[in-house]
């Protein structure tokens, strides 16, 4: 747990030199696009700083997201995101289980009171008093505001912790809300996708670690190292976009060609996450370079947009009952108008003619 | 990065950022000469193509120097013909290269160790020198 | 639901009931309405009705060499921005998108870049029919609030659907949602303002052919 140890000495402890300290300071600076000399001042802050305690939270989620962090599978640069944390709760990862994991969390939040880190994947039941979700006997929603009480600071990792997500979607039967509707008195810091990016949430917390504040976060409360750009705005296809060459179908000459995906649904242009530059599984792709349009999972009720393959620029809705009745509505008044000037004209001609 | 078959233009294309990379790296060897600051220019953050990075190692050459690190994951550095100029290139997981820089420096920091390091090594040293002198005890003791 | 939402959404479907019902009440109304039968003689050798509207449909595409040059300016510049629009409206593959969404059409599109500089024109065109309209004292005096809210409801798409393509001023989903937000509106006043001449012109200038055609002297 949470010793006065620095990370530095536990690093040395662990036989793991400064080299590698140094090395994940320089790749968190270009992943997050800081000065890359900052990368020096980086590693001595790390080393200088305690391991950050956190508390990890699942709710209504898929563990997609823990997948997203724990996917690597040889110890490498990435993983070091490890050794700067304490992970003193987390219901998926942990051996312990019942009532010592409680006991585990409880501990936590009391050495840690007002230090710790609570990160959530998932969102919150609310509707009748929050029963859809519960865990060790109380509900995700209690669970969330006890801990979140004498927290540092939330991290929201996953769209469905950051903006409800799927279980928010429509119909949305459980109640769900994003952390954020909850608690409204703590930092909270938005990681959405889905899942979100490993370098994303790592970075996230690195910095957190590092700087022992919060990073610049824009209107949704999603860090701009990692959401100040769109999809569109880093990718690849751009130039056929510009060009206005776009694959129609998904076996079309245009796909074969590798034009752009905006026809087909893809959402890029509205959508701010770092995929295009960061990419998925080490490197390896992301959608659009496999061939798909962005979903657009890490805005705010993607899910309930109108449609994955609807293009950008067409409309959501198509409600037949509004658009027809409106048209039968202007015909039968149009018709009752020119009925009305008939009869007016043949009465005054009636009246003429008398 | 991975080129993928169906835009080959995209990778392909050069788009002279390597000349001006260049031109900032001379200005700046320049300074160092002068007793000025160090620097690094971060090579995944700026916009290049596949082939502008290729220029870009073409121009700068391979020098005296070269250095493979093991630390959590492999590095390659390289000093290039340009003495001071060095190039840096950490692999993340799968043999991608997780950051990639060039650093304007008569050392990289990284390859000198830590005085943290270098204390916690003497320690271990004299410690085994220690345990090396104790009378060898009845059974064959592996060695930690 | 963010505004880009609310403009795909309910606003544009709000908006084209509101469209469709207008342009169906009025033509409704216009063509229900009793007409009186021309009692006139036909000249000689007048040319069937139908005949007569086709050609003065044509007729009046041109100016007649008696109006001489003062508004040839007028007539070209406004041949330039109603060909812009239409080029415009049916050569960009978003809103070939958003038409085959209504209608279930699609033909190919121009490149986006034609799209751009016809845009540039057209906009500059309607920039100058509003200047001539400010400056000509005659023509001021005509205008009225009609006139000029028929002006920005056309003009406003254009340059906000420049600005959104090319990512200016603000974010792409706000530029979007403005973009379709300024369609919206287009499409409530189209049946209401005097942009309704989109149909009645065809209506109009084949009456009058029609009426020309039968009386008065040949030309
Ligand atoms: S594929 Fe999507 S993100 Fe890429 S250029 Fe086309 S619309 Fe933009």
């Amino acid at each position: 747990m949470s010793e006065q140890e620095t990370i530095g000495e536990l690093l040395v402890k662990r036989g793991i030199s400064r080299r590698a300290l140094l090395k994940y300071a320089g790749y968190l600076a270009s992943v997050m696009a800081l000065p890359p000399t900052s990368s020096t001042a980086m590693a001595q802050a790390l080393a200088n700083a305690r391991r950050q305690s956190v508390i990890w939270l699942s709710f209504q989620e898929c563990t997609g997201c823990t997948e997203s962090l724990t996917r690597s599978f040889s110890p490498t640069i990435e993983d070091m995101i490890f050794d700067l944390i304490s992970l003193d709760y987390h219901e998926t990862l942990q051996a312990v289980s019942g009532y010592a994991a409680e006991e585990a969390r409880m501990q936590a939040m009391k050495e840690n009171k007002g230090k710790y880190v609570v990160v959530v994947d998932g969102s919150v039941s609310t509707k009748d008093g929050g029963v859809y979700s519960a865990n060790a006997g109380k509900t995700n929603l209690e669970t969330l505001q006890e801990t979140a009480k004498d927290a540092l600071a939330l991290i929201s990792v996953g769209t469905c912790a950051a903006f409800g997500g799927i279980p928010h979607a429509k119909p949305n039967p459980t109640g769900a809300v994003p952390v954020s509707d909850i608690i409204t008195d703590k930092p909270i810091i938005n990681i959405p996708g889905c899942p979100p990016i490993a370098e994303a949430i790592a970075g996230t917390v690195a910095y957190l670690v590092t700087f022992g504040k919060i990073p610049e976060l824009d209107h949704l409360g999603r860090p701009k190292a990692f959401f100040g750009d769109t999809i569109h705005d880093r990718c690849y296809r751009r130039p056929f976009y510009d060009k206005g060459l776009f694959a129609k179908s998904f076996d079309d000459e245009g796909a074969r060609n590798g034009w752009c995906l905006y026809e087909v649904g893809c959402k890029g242009p509205v959508t701010y996450n770092a995929c295009a530059t960061l990419k998925w599984n080490g490197g390896v792709s992301f959608p659009i370079q496999s061939g798909h349009g962005c979903l657009g999972c890490s805005e705010p009720d993607f899910w309930d947009r109108g449609g994955f393959y609807k293009p950008l620029s067409s409309w959501t809705g198509g409600n037949a009952a509004i658009i027809g009745g409106a048209a039968a509505a202007g015909a039968v008044v149009g018709a009752a108008s020119a009925l009305l000037a008939r009869r007016r004209k043949a009465s005054a001609s009636g009246e003429k003619g008398s | 990065m991975t080129a993928d078959g169906a835009t080959p233009t995209l990778y392909d294309i050069s788009t002279g950022m390597a000349m001006s990379l260049m031109q900032e790296i001379a200005e700046r060897l320049g300074i160092l000469a002068e007793g000025g600051e160090p620097h690094a220019i971060d090579l995944l953050g700026i916009p290049m193509s596949k082939r502008d990075r290729d220029e870009l190692e073409a121009m700068l050459g391979r020098g005296e120097v070269e250095v493979t690190l093991d630390v959590a994951g492999a590095s390659r550095l390289w000093e290039t013909q340009y003495s001071g100029v060095w190039w840096i290139r950490h692999f993340g997981e799968g043999e991608r290269v997780a950051s990639e820089r060039i650093e304007i420096v008569p050392v990289p920091e990284i390859l000198s160790a830590h005085r943290l390091d270098m204390a916690a090594a003497a320690r271990r040293l004299s410690d085994e020198l220690a345990q090396a002198n104790e009378p060898i005890p009845q059974e064959e003791s592996a060695h930690v | 639901m963010s505004l880009l939402d609310f403009a795909r959404g309910p606003a544009l479907e709000y908006a084209f009931a509101i469209f469709l019902f207008g342009i169906l009440w009025r033509i409704a109304s216009l063509f229900l309405l009793p007409r009186a039968k021309d009692r006139s003689v036909p000249r000689p050798g007048a040319p069937a009705a139908a005949v007569s509207a086709a050609r003065g449909f044509v007729r009046h595409m041109w100016l007649r060499p008696p109006y001489g040059q003062s508004t040839v300016f007028a007539l070209v510049n406004g041949y330039i921005f109603h060909v812009g629009l239409a080029i415009i409206v049916f050569g960009f593959g978003p809103h070939i998108l958003f038409i085959n969404g209504l209608t279930g059409l699609s033909w190919p599109n121009l490149p986006s870049g034609v799209i751009s500089v016809v845009s540039v024109v057209t906009l500059a065109a309607l920039a100058a029919a509003l200047v001539r309209r400010l400056t000509s004292p005659v023509l001021r005096l005509l205008s009225g609030f009609n006139d000029y809210m028929s002006w920005l409801v056309t003009t406003a798409p254009v340059l906000t659907g420049l600005l959104a393509v090319s990512h200016l001023g603000a974010k792409y989903e706000t530029l979007l949602a403005v973009h379709i937000l300024s369609i919206a509106v287009f499409l409530i006043w189209f049946p209401f303002g005097k942009l309704f001449h989109a149909f009645l012109v065809f209506v109009t200038r084949s009456q009058t052919g029609a009426f020309y055609g039968r009386r008065g002297v040949q030309i």
